[in-house]
């Protein structure tokens, strides 16, 4: 093993630090919107949909990330053929967000839906004896302070979406593993490779962890640990 | 007026409510006591509807509610014009003090932030958290949340506060201070019905007092009257065993000393 080709190879893969981001960013924002979509479906039992949902979870839940991102990969075009819409040459980060942010979805909607039933029911009751009809009540009490409840799952599994990331290079996206493939391939050092991926990887999840646990602090000062004297 | 006719409740084939009649006036602050399972909080909540009754009408003022058409609309209307303190307090755990006495103000009543936080202050000021408009209900005593619970459905200005032992839940020491902010609140003329263990509190600050056993009202009337001369035997039975209970508190304490 060679300790300096780890400082050469470095520079060349942090360069591509970005995209990895990028897809993490994209998946846990299309996971948001669709996380708290299924919630509700699910929390409201919407005659149907709740059906589609409970099924789209489990599916998410019971597959391999990989083998969901080359069904959405060889899949999603084949379907848009049939409504003639061609894709065959759109970018493939747009599948892989596509995947990443379906995976997200699935696990975030689960993270919400328990965090909402974990809100004490006096705090329904209390919103509901003031007069609030069940809008106000749902986005002005149980949201705030479930989401607050779910932060620490939801930091988790952002953090495993961030590892799933590192998949992303099967179909073709060059993000960090993608160009140390191909540094592979040019150097035939591929332990070198792996252990300059290694640290990387490590190194943004301790800032990740960090950043939530800072965050996780300042949102749940009103949950008592951290009281803060006001006065 | 608060007026409830013939309000039955049952939870799957239990029936815990046997058709209550009640009339609360104008200022009037009622009483209800009675042994515990017989029914006072499932009455209080049947008032507001967070118990849908099966059967009655539950009117204030000149707006009637039947709890067998009511829709959504007329129960939202019927809360706003109640407010209800409860055991657990169950303040906005998110929010701080003024702001959870601003939050009806704001959202529900639709009024512009600056007055709601006028109107909020001088609340807080008269259950005496001015100092802790700003802390979180995580930060406060129990005696604290409860007033800060009383001050949000103060603010609200409504018709009757319902209150549902709103003592019980305290350390003995903190009982005192929330007792003497609901007096000074009936003092001022709002309507309240309390539901409370609190004999000496309730002959003190009552209008009216309403006996309950197994769903029904057993006996009513005017505190001197329901204290000193129980015509039920139920209730006689009740008193005598709440003394009985207070007593033995008493030479508990006088022994421990
Ligand atoms: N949500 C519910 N589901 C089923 N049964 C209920 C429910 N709420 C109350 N009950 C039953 O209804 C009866 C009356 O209960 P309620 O809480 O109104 O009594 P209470 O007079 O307030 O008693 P306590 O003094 O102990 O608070 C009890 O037998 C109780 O078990
Ligand atoms: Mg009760």
């Amino acid at each position: 093993m060679d300790i300096t080709l780890i400082v050469d190879f470095f520079p060349k893969l942090i360069s591509y630090l970005h995209i990895t981001l990028l897809i993490l960013v994209a998946a846990v924002a299309i996971g948001l919107v669709i996380g708290v979509v299924i919630a509700l479906i699910r929390i409201y039992k919407v005659p149907g949909f709740n059906q589609l949902a409970l099924i789209y979870i489990s599916f998410m839940r019971g597959t391999p990330i990989l083998i969901q991102l080359f069904l959405i990969y060889f899949g999603l075009p084949t379907l848009l053929a049939l409504v003639h819409i061609d894709v065959s040459r759109a970018n493939p980060l747009l599948f892989v967000a596509i995947t990443y942010g379906l995976s997200c979805g699935a696990s975030f909607a689960e993270i919400i839906r328990g965090a909402v039933n974990g809100v004490e029911k006096g705090q329904t009751e209390a919103a509901y004896s003031i007069g609030m009809n069940e809008k106000q009540m749902m986005v002005r009490i149980i949201l705030p302070q479930a989401l607050v409840m779910a932060f620490p799952n939801f930091a988790n599994s952002v953090i495993g979406s961030l590892k799933d990331t590192s998949l992303a290079f099967t179909i073709g996206v060059m993000d960090m593993v993608g160009r140390g493939n191909t540094l592979i391939a040019s150097s035939l050092h591929a332990l070198e490779v792996y252990i300059t991926l290694s640290i990387i990887y490590y190194g943004v999840v301790i800032c990740l962890e960090k950043g939530f646990s800072l965050s996780e602090k300042k949102l749940q000062r009103f949950e008592g640990s951290l009281a803060v004297d006001t006065k | 007026m608060i007026q409830l006719r013939n309000i039955q409740k049952s939870f799957g084939n239990q029936l815990v409510l046997k058709g209550i009649d009640l009339t609360v006036n104008k200022g009037e602050v009622v009483s209800i006591l009675g042994p515990s399972g017989s029914g006072k909080t499932t009455l209080l909540r049947c008032i507001n509807f967070l118990e849908r009754p099966n059967e009655g009408q539950v009117i204030v003022d000149d707006f009637k509610v039947n709890s067998k058409q009511a829709n959504k609309k007329e129960i939202l209307t019927l809360r706003k014009k109640t407010a209800m303190v409860f055991q657990q307090y169950n303040l906005f755990k998110h929010k701080t003090v003024i702001e959870n006495v601003m939050e009806g103000l704001i959202i529900v009543q639709k009024q512009p932030k600056e007055t709601a936080r006028k109107l909020a202050m001088e609340v807080i000021e008269k259950v005496g958290l001015t100092e802790k408009a700003n802390a979180y209900p995580v930060q406060l005593s129990g005696g604290q949340q409860q007033r800060v619970g009383i001050a949000r459905a103060l603010a609200l200005n409504p018709e009757v506060i319902l209150l549902d032992e709103p003592t019980s839940a305290l350390d003995p020491e903190l009982v005192f201070e929330v007792l003497e902010v609901i007096k000074r609140i009936a003092d001022e003329g709002i309507t309240m019905i309390i539901v409370t263990h609190e004999v000496s509190f309730a002959k003190d600050v009552s209008d009216y007092i309403v006996f309950m056993d197994q769903g029904e009202v057993v006996e009513e009337g005017i505190p001197t009257v329901i204290f000193n001369n129980p015509k039920e035997e139920r209730t006689k039975r009740f008193f005598k065993r709440i003394n009985r209970e207070e007593d033995n508190l008493e030479s508990n304490l006088t022994n421990a000393i």
